[in-house]
């Protein structure tokens, strides 16, 4: 009996993944995007975006003029990217193997809310390679779940993270961990951090970096 | 005394996830021609692989992937280890540096998330399926031939195997059924608290009696298990109890439909049967599948992934048939891995009830190589292509030197580099 029940409740797709992201973030992520694109692409500019999943920053960054590649590791998440984001260009790749694209490529990398879904090695790499393909000047821009700054915030993100992290992953098969000490990494890396902002209790942030 | 109390979760709680820390380690004293492994970063496999290894004298290098601390076989089936992860570990483990040959050993429980031909073109390493279990890994290591042997191809379900999922399928029915058992007992006092224990001891009988219960896998068998319990129910409620004969019946009703709940869901706790709704009531096998003979070329990958035995060689044709079509159980191990996508089949997602690999695609079809990045496809090539001539495609032409082992010096063989 469980099994229809769950094999009806948890069939992954695209559109419900989507739903799923916007109900975790009470609808903030979709405003950072437009931030995103608005502000801190411009025209013109060579975009890398790493994890496109349904490609809808794509497309405003597209809209705005910027060359746009999207890379994913879900197969039906880039159909529909296609679709949605039809001047961006889409390819199945992993972020570690970013570093394949060219020394010194694009002007922005974005990433939002994929990088939690790596594993702490491959952050690291990530971050390392990423340097190696922007533009000396080029700059990455990230919006993630990040631990809230301070004590009292994190305590109650606390008590709602193991709620919400079973909600996340009935909605979306995905267990997302907050990216600890995204920043010091961000240092560490030849990277200097021009803008950050944070959301929903400091537990989302939007964190622009620049290539030193 | 930790591993003990993480021993105790794992007889109940497998059906979550419980990761560890990606990464390299070593297995006693690897040197740059040692061999590398790969397995998922599920606490428990983990451990089990590095006590394992360091029993048998093995000195590797050992890749622990990013799975989501899922293991082998539900990673593979869920997405959450692919092709992709296998990339990725490569690559971020730096073990490139450590090893001068690029030789790489899987777990064969992974085909069915793992592309042989897209972890070969994507990474330059040349990929093989070891044994399915890591205790036939000296074995295979020692006979240093790049086919593993039939026998340890396929999964077996052992006593205690069975037993460890029976209290996992029980823990987890308790858990499902406690909120519903609760509600009735405002009308029915005390049916929740008689229930529940029942449905545990039902679940762990269920399970470890699959092969000696008459009766097709599913609710058949449930069914037979729950006339010998109610048999052994009336047998004792007379002896001790004297229960009145409406409350006697009643009880030997309920102990039975439990019991066919039970041996519904026992086959997704196996790693032979499916859960397909159908399969399990009816005892009919929905599963399909076939070989299409022109396009097959021969690589043995369809056989070398399959769990369960499905393939026989015509060695005659030099082609591979299906033979043993009870047997499969729509994993999509040989589907994901061959090169020609020469195997059709009419399964659809998941396996099992938990959502780890239910989720594939949903109800949508398992023939496309949904989850999975772009693979080289390999031509057809005529019938001519065989082992022993030049035209053959074989992945695994070639032998390997066997590799002398040893047995570790001291116990604490494992360093973390």
């Amino acid at each position: 009996m469980s099994t229809l029940v769950y094999m009806k409740m948890l069939e992954q797709t695209p559109a419900k993944y989507d739903r799923g992201m916007r109900l975790l973030t009470l609808g903030r992520i979709d405003r950072i995007k437009r931030e995103i694109a608005s502000i801190w692409v411009e025209p013109g500019n060579d975009v890398l975006e790493i994890g496109c999943g349904t490609g809808t920053l794509a497309a405003l960054m597209t809209e705005r003029g910027a060359h746009v590649l999207g890379i994913d590791v879900s197969e039906p998440m880039l159909a529909v990217a296609r679709e949605s984001a039809p001047r961006a260009e889409f390819r199945h790749m992993t972020a570690t193997e970013i570093d394949q694209l060219g020394a010194e490529r694009f002007d922005r990398i974005v990433a939002t809310l994929s990088f939690s879904e790596l594993s702490e090695g491959e952050l690291e790499y990530v971050i390392g390679a990423s340097a190696g393909i922007l533009k000396p000047g080029g700059k990455l821009v990230v919006a993630d779940e990040m631990p809230a700054s301070r004590w009292w915030q994190r305590s109650v993100a606390r008590l709602v993270r193991w709620p919400l992290a079973a909600l996340t992953f009935l909605l979306t098969q995905n267990t997302t961990h907050a990216l600890r000490r995204f920043e010091e990494r961000l240092d560490r890396t030849r990277y200097r951090v021009l803008h950050r902002e944070r959301y929903l209790l400091g537990t989302l942030a939007l964190v622009v970096a620049e290539k030193a | 005394m930790w591993n003990f109390l993480k021993d105790v979760w794992h007889l109940f709680g497998r059906l979550f996830p419980f990761p560890t820390k990606p990464g390299l380690r070593r297995i006693g004293d690897p040197d740059r021609s040692s061999p590398v492994l790969v397995t998922c970063n599920y606490e428990l496999t983990v451990r089990k692989v590095i006590q394992t290894l360091v029993r048998d004298g093995v000195d590797a290098w050992l890749l622990v992937a990013p799975t989501k601390g899922i293991n082998v076989w539900c990673a593979a089936g869920g997405g959450h280890f692919t092709t992709d992860t296998v990339v990725s570990i490569l690559k971020t483990s730096g073990i490139d540096n450590h090893v001068d040959h690029r030789r790489l050993i899987l777990p064969q429980l992974s085909a069915r998330g793992v592309n042989f031909w897209g972890v070969k073109e994507h990474t330059g390493w040349k990929p093989r399926f070891g044994p399915a279990d890591i205790k036939d890994l000296a074995a295979y290591l020692r006979a240093g031939k790049s086919r593993t042997e039939r026998e340890h191809r396929r999964v077996k379900f052992v006593v205690k195997d069975r037993f460890v999922m029976g209290t996992n399928l029980g823990f987890n029915t308790v858990l499902l059924l406690i909120l519903p058992l609760l509600i009735s007992s405002i009308w029915l006092t005390g049916l929740w608290w008689k229930t529940l224990p029942l449905l545990f001891v039902l679940s762990v009988a269920s399970s470890v009696g699959v092969f000696w219960l008459p009766g097709k896998v599913g609710v058949q068998k449930g069914v037979s298990l729950g006339v010998l319990a109610a048999a052994i129910f009336v047998v004792l409620s007379q002896t001790f109890w004297q229960l009145p004969p409406w409350p006697l019946l009643g009880w030997t009703g309920w102990i039975v439909v439990l019991s066919a709940y039970v041996g519904y869901d026992m086959p997704s706790w196996s790693p032979l049967w499916r859960q397909d709704p159908k399969e399990l009531v009816l005892g009919v096998k929905q599963t399909q599948i076939e070989i299409i003979q022109e396009k097959c070329i021969n690589c043995h990958l369809c056989d070398i992934v399959c769990p369960s035995d499905v393939f026989r060689h015509d060695p005659e044709a030099k082609k591979y048939e299906v033979a043993n079509l009870d047997a499969c159980q729509a994993c999509g191990a040989c589907i994901e891995n061959c090169p020609t996508e020469a195997i059709v089949s009419n399964f659809r997602g998941g396996t099992c009830a938990c959502p780890t690999c239910a989720i594939i695609d949903g109800v949508g079809a398992l023939k496309r190589k949904t989850q999975k990045r772009e693979v080289p496809t390999v031509e057809p090539v005529p019938a001519a292509a065989n082992c022993d001539t030049e035209a053959c495609q074989c992945a695994l032409e070639d032998r390997e030197p066997g590799i002398e082992l040893q047995t570790p010096e001291n116990e604490n063989g494992i360093r973390f580099p």
